[in-house]
């Protein structure tokens, strides 16, 4: 596949801060992006620098092999090619919902003007409100809109920004399916922000993981939350929970235990132990709950700090109790056996591919 | 609380009320032209002379003000008002022998409900590079004036009591005919005050206007404004037939004034010898108290023949002129 | 507060027929088509002076932004009659500008050359425009600065630049603004009795004048009147249509943005275009003024400047109190009251706004004459001394006529204010055993507190320049700058009172100033 959009070494300064920084990015056609991070990562300021609204300092965006902006050219967003969808669809007020579709698409002919509206409103269900105006939809109606006015003249690449935070709970996961299906349909690349990776999965076929300006994992979903890069990755995502843990010989010390390493494991774990200027780094574990298991016959290593119910039995924030660990790890733990606030109890790891990240 | 509000009201203006000696002046005249002889008033007896002016509104002030008015003495600068004062009933009958002697006949109300102050004239104001003209008024529709007349706005009281007096000469229909003529010799649309006519004669832009006797006067003790009056004779028009237009400053009592007597002593010195030297002295009006001499300037303008139709007759025609005025759309 | 109003127009039915029918065959038509060119004339430019600035500033690069964005907003704080008079007299025939032009060019009479005449119908909406146009600015860039950044870059992506932009969205979009605005400069346009006065321009205000002091017909006086005030009703519904409109704004407002960019000559000639408006609308009355008061002011002066600027602030402040007062209750009792009508006492009092300051001061005299009569009849039956006119004849009349036609300003400035306050905190101080006054004595009052402080100001200044009601309502021995310098106007002598016109024009300043330091921080 070839690649439709290509970022490299993009930076971004905003207010002499840098927001951006030598970020790379490369997209094929007929993807659709998911692109998540904590609020203030950096995400919207991509967004912008790509459709035009943002100046990087430094770096180059290429669309369609179309150098679109670098240090020495920037074109800007009217001549991009790129759609996008806001937030809140920034729809025009002013205009009727044919109206707002038409407005990209005014230097087509009027018949061809008619048949691509007639065209995406039967695509959207919309042609029964083709005369409203925005306050007389709903939600739901109003995104639709967004996304045909959009998609009227053809962009090459669409960006959605948090595009379904406005819609009720309800209806989102129908209304994602829906729209998968219709930019798939299309053939259309699309790059989407959103801070629910939840919607990841079901909306795009690719995931980028962001934090400080930089893209820290760029994989197909599911090959992410298998093995996250890095536990900034990984700690996003809440793949699971933070155990600290110390290499001793081939073993692993932790609160709840010691674990044994594999050589290809051990090999690991040593290489993220020594960080750069030789110092041995702290280390920490990802565990998931359906490997910790109550071991009544050790002394009791953990306490009970938070009860609720879930589907999968209850659930308990437990934490760690040994005595010369200052940082008292809090781990998450299912199990159908009811125990009270503030109970001890002994934990035990049972043995798995293990995940160390150097904190 | 609706109680307790006029108490308290009534408390308030309980002060207010419990002022000395003084007399109330609604006046249409400039305050800085009367102020001087309230001033020797007050020195003279000691009673305050509060004054309120206003050139608009002020007959329907008084009237609405009604019985409770605080209104003692009226001071107009125009025949006009003084007579819609009284036919609005808003004056009452001052019995004094002191006006009686001091002013001449033709000069207050048969009534005895208004009486003069002082006369001024409504001249003609033509430019030296006419040279001397003997002029009337009926001559301002002469063709040969096309474009070179100025005046003010027919609207004005001044302008009023002269197509009033137009009207009693010659009747309805031919002073509309002579308005509209000279409404066509009007070298730009009526505007500004009577010395502004003149400037612009200076300026060159007319060669006649319509002006009161006094301005001429004022205008050459003004610094600025000498130049002005230097450029144009001042002409008493209808010297050989019925004489020059003239109008009247005058007073009237209130009729619900409340401090009667007071009113009734200002009123008097009003046309005492003194306050008529200052009228004449300052601002260069002709007295209406016989032996009191005119300004030296004023004086010097010469004698002049004036019209002696009936004051009253003036103010009677004032609404016809009005008609008139709009019929000829004079102003607009 | 419509009391007045409602009495005016009860007076106006019985208006004289015969009247009205000389009035109507001979000038009323020319100064109805008078007043209403006037009026489309000046909505127009002061549009084009208002709007075109306002784009200049809030979207392109135009040189002196910063300076600029405030600067056009000085002619506010010009009185039209002042400017009115200013110009007139500078360009007048007589005035120095033709002056010297005849004698560069040695021309003798008008017939040597041709010159603009001031004194039409054009000219007086050039000037009316010249201070008119800030209203339009000010709301028309607001309007540009509250709008949603996304809605332009939508545009943008759509494949327009941003001069399509400009027309297709923020333009549009900016068009309640706009009319809100144009409706108040009509307004104001309609009530100005003064300034049309000085141009010869005959207006419906004229008719008034003449049926009322001319013919004496006050019946025939309050049914032009009336006529005038449907002219504005009509304004102001119309407006208030347009405000209807105004729902979509932004809380992500549009600060930084992309901006046109323009040629180095179209800086230039954009720039000129915005110190002209400055320069005509402020600057150049403004420093006509100070050259009259160096040359003209003399210690007499001074005293009596101080006696009538006293007079001035005192009655100001007193009006600006008792407006803000009424605003807040009117405002809060609108918020915290759940019934249907809770609003219409709001936008009643608004009405005031519109009703020309002679007319109002016409209605005050028809509403309190009767009343100041009945107390003194109650006083006298009840053998009390007779208290005289204490409503009619005082400041109190003329602080009534001030409050009734500025509490829209108080209004519509504290009711924005409220809106601001969230929902929650009216109820929020109940859970705290906080009973309703506290609530709001401890809660809205201070949150309040820079509404109210702008409200006050914007009422003080504009009844420091009120004339009309001042005229005609003032007690004895009582003058306030405006009238005493409106009376040395009408004898040509503003040379003498060019210091108090200085000092109005100060004080006009004042809430430009505070308002703009507010806007930066």
């Amino acid at each position: 596949m070839t690649s439709l959009l290509e970022i490299n070494q993009l930076s971004v300064k905003l207010q002499s801060k840098l927001i951006l920084q030598q970020l790379d990015l490369n997209l094929s056609a007929g993807e659709i992006l998911g692109l998540v991070g904590a609020s203030g990562c950096g995400k919207t300021t991509l967004l912008n620098a790509i459709a035009g609204f943002a100046k990087p300092c430094a770096g180059s965006i290429q669309l369609d092999n179309r150098l679109i902006s670098d240090s020495e050219q920037f074109i800007p967003a009217q001549d991009r090619h790129v759609g996008m969808i806001f937030q809140d669809y920034a729809l025009f007020p002013h205009l009727s919902v044919k109206q707002n579709i038409a407005f990209g698409i005014s230097d087509y002919s009027l018949s061809e003007q008619e048949a691509r509206i007639d065209s995406l409103l039967a695509l959207l269900k919309l042609s029964e409100h083709k005369d409203k105006y925005i306050h007389q939809l709903s939600g739901g109606q109003q995104q639709r809109v967004a996304i045909a006015r959009a998609l009227a003249p053809q962009p090459k690449l669409l960006l959605l920004d948090e595009p379904f935070s406005n819609i009720d709970a309800r209806l989102r996961n129908e209304l994602m399916l829906e729209i998968r299906q219709l930019l798939k349909q299309l053939n259309i690349t699309a790059i989407f922000v959103t801070h629910n990776k939840d919607e990841v999965f079901t909306f795009a076929d690719k995931m980028a993981v962001m934090a400080h300006g930089k893209i820290l994992q760029l994989d197909s979903p599911t090959a992410i939350c298998q093995q996250p890069n890095s536990w900034q990755v990984a700690d996003f995502l809440q793949l699971g929970t933070w155990l600290s843990c110390e290499l001793k010989k081939n073993e692993l010390d932790t609160a709840f235990g010691l674990l044994t390493l594999t050589d290809t494991e051990y090999d690991l774990v040593k290489k993220k132990q020594q960080s750069v200027d030789g110092s041995s780094q702290k280390l920490v574990m990802l565990i998931k709950p359906q490997y910790l298991e109550i071991n009544e016959d050790n002394p009791a290593n953990a306490c009970v700090e938070h009860i609720s119910v879930t589907e999968q039995g209850y659930h308990y924030t437990l934490a760690s109790l040994s005595p010369n660990d200052t940082a008292k790890d809090k781990v998450s733990f299912y199990s159908q056996q009811l125990l009270t606030i503030k109970e001890k109890i002994a934990l035990k790891v049972n043995p798995h591919p293990i995940l160390v990240y150097s904190q | 609380m609706l109680k307790f509000a006029l108490v308290g009201l009534l408390l308030v203006s309980s002060f207010l009320t419990s002022a000395s000696e003084e007399v109330n002046v609604y006046s249409y005249r400039q305050p800085f032209l009367v102020k001087p002889l309230f001033d020797q008033f007050t020195e003279q007896t000691g009673i305050k002379v509060n004054v309120v002016f206003a050139k608009k509104g002020m007959a329907e002030r008084l009237a609405r003000e009604g019985k409770y008015s605080p209104a003692d003495v009226l001071l107009t600068t125009d025949i006009s008002r003084l007579v819609e004062l009284r036919d609005k009933n808003l004056v009452q009958i001052v019995n004094s022998s002191v006006l009686q002697e001091a002013i001449p006949a033709q000069y207050h109300a048969n009534d005895n409900t208004w009486f003069a102050l002082t006369t001024r004239v409504r001249n003609i104001y033509s430019a030296k590079r006419l040279g001397k003209i003997d002029i009337n008024y009926e001559d301002l529709a002469d063709e040969k004036y096309r474009g070179r007349v100025c005046t003010r706005s027919g609207k004005h009281s001044y302008t009023v009591g002269l197509i009033a007096s137009m009207i009693s000469e010659h009747g309805e229909a031919y002073t509309l005919d002579w308005l509209k003529k000279v409404k066509q010799n009007l070298a730009r649309k009526p505007q500004g005050n009577d010395r502004g006519q003149v400037q612009a004669i200076h300026q060159n832009l007319c060669d006649i206007s319509l002006g009161n006797s006094y301005y001429f006067g004022k205008m050459l003790k003004d610094e600025k404004q000498k130049v002005w009056a230097d450029a144009v004779y001042i002409n008493f028009p209808n010297q050989n037939n019925r004489g020059a237009h003239v109008n009247i400053s005058g007073v009237a009592m209130a009729k619900y004034a409340p401090n009667k007597a007071n009113a009734k002593a200002l009123m008097e010195f009003l046309v005492s010898e003194p306050a008529q030297a200052l009228y004449a002295q300052t601002n260069m009006e002709y007295p209406v108290r016989e032996g009191v001499p005119v300004s030296d300037l004023v004086a010097s303008w010469g004698k002049f023949k004036a019209d002696d139709l009936a004051l009253e007759e003036i103010a009677k025609n004032r609404k016809a002129a009005l008609i008139l005025l709009d019929k000829a759309k004079f102003d607009l | 507060m419509i009391i007045p109003v409602l009495i005016m127009l009860v007076d106006g039915i019985d208006a004289s027929t015969q009247l009205f029918g000389h009035l109507w065959q001979t000038v009323l038509p020319s100064y109805l088509k008078n007043t209403i060119l006037l009026g489309v004339f000046v909505v127009l430019l002061s549009l084009f002076f208002g709007v075109s600035s306002a784009v200049l500033i809030s979207q392109t690069n135009i040189l002196f932004k910063q300076h600029l964005r405030w600067l056009l907003l000085l002619p506010l704080a010009m009185p039209a009659y002042l400017v009115a008079y200013l110009y007139t007299d500078l360009f007048d025939y007589a005035g120095p500008v033709q002056r010297t032009l005849r004698e560069w060019f040695n021309w003798q009479s008008p017939n040597d050359y041709w010159f603009f005449d001031i004194r039409t119908l054009f000219g007086a909406a050039i000037m009316l425009s010249l201070v008119l146009y800030p209203y339009i600015y000010m709301l028309t860039r607001g309007a540009f600065e509250q709008q949603d950044q996304n809605l332009m870059r939508a545009s943008r992506l759509l494949g327009l630049n941003v001069k399509q932009t400009l027309f297709r969205v923020a333009l549009p979009l900016a068009r309640p603004a706009i009319a809100v605005s144009a409706s108040l400069v009509l307004m104001e346009t309609l009530a100005d009795f003064a300034t049309v006065q000085y141009f010869s321009v005959n207006t419906l205000t004229t008719a008034i004048y003449d049926t009322w002091l001319g013919y004496g017909d006050m019946a025939a006086a309050n049914a032009l009147a009336s006529v005038l005030m449907l002219l504005i009703l009509f304004v102001i519904v119309l407006e208030q249509r347009g405000r209807a409109g105004l729902r979509h704004q932004s809380a992500r407002p549009n600060m930084q943005k992309d901006l046109i960019q323009l040629s180095s000559i179209q800086q230039l000639l954009a720039s000129i275009f915005c110190w002209a408006l400055v320069i005509l609308g402020f600057a150049l009355p403004f420093a006509l003024l100070i050259a009259m008061a160096i040359e003209y002011s003399n210690v007499e002066q001074l005293t009596r400047l101080l006696d009538t600027g006293v007079n001035s602030v005192k009655v100001s402040v007193i009006a600006a109190t008792v407006a803000v007062i009424i605003a807040l209750v009117l405002g809060l009792y609108q918020r915290l009251h759940g019934h249907k009508f809770r609003h219409v006492p709001q936008q009643i009092s608004g009405f005031g706004y519109a009703i020309p300051g002679t007319v109002l001061a016409m209605a005050m005299l028809s509403t309190f004459g009767p009343f100041d009569h009945w107390l003194n009849d109650v006083a006298e039956f009840l053998a009390w001394q007779q208290p005289g006119l204490i409503l009619s004849g005082t400041i109190f009349a003329m602080i009534f006529a001030f409050v009734v036609r500025f509490s829209a300003i108080a209004n519509g400035t504290i009711a924005s204010g409220i809106k601001q306050i969230p929902q929650s905190l009216d109820y929020a101080p109940a859970t705290l055993g906080m009973g309703l006054t506290k609530t709001i004595t401890r809660v809205h009052l201070p949150i309040l507190k820079p509404a109210v402080f702008v409200a006050w100001l914007l009422v003080f200044v504009e009844s420091m320049k009120e004339l009309s009601a001042v005229l005609l309502l003032r007690p004895f021995n009582f003058e306030t700058l405006s009238s005493q310098i409106y009376q040395l106007i009408s004898d040509e002598m503003l040379e003498q009172g060019a210091l108090g016109a200085i000092l109005i024009v100060l004080f006009g300043l004042l809430p430009i100033i505070l308002l703009n330091r507010k806007r930066e921080h």
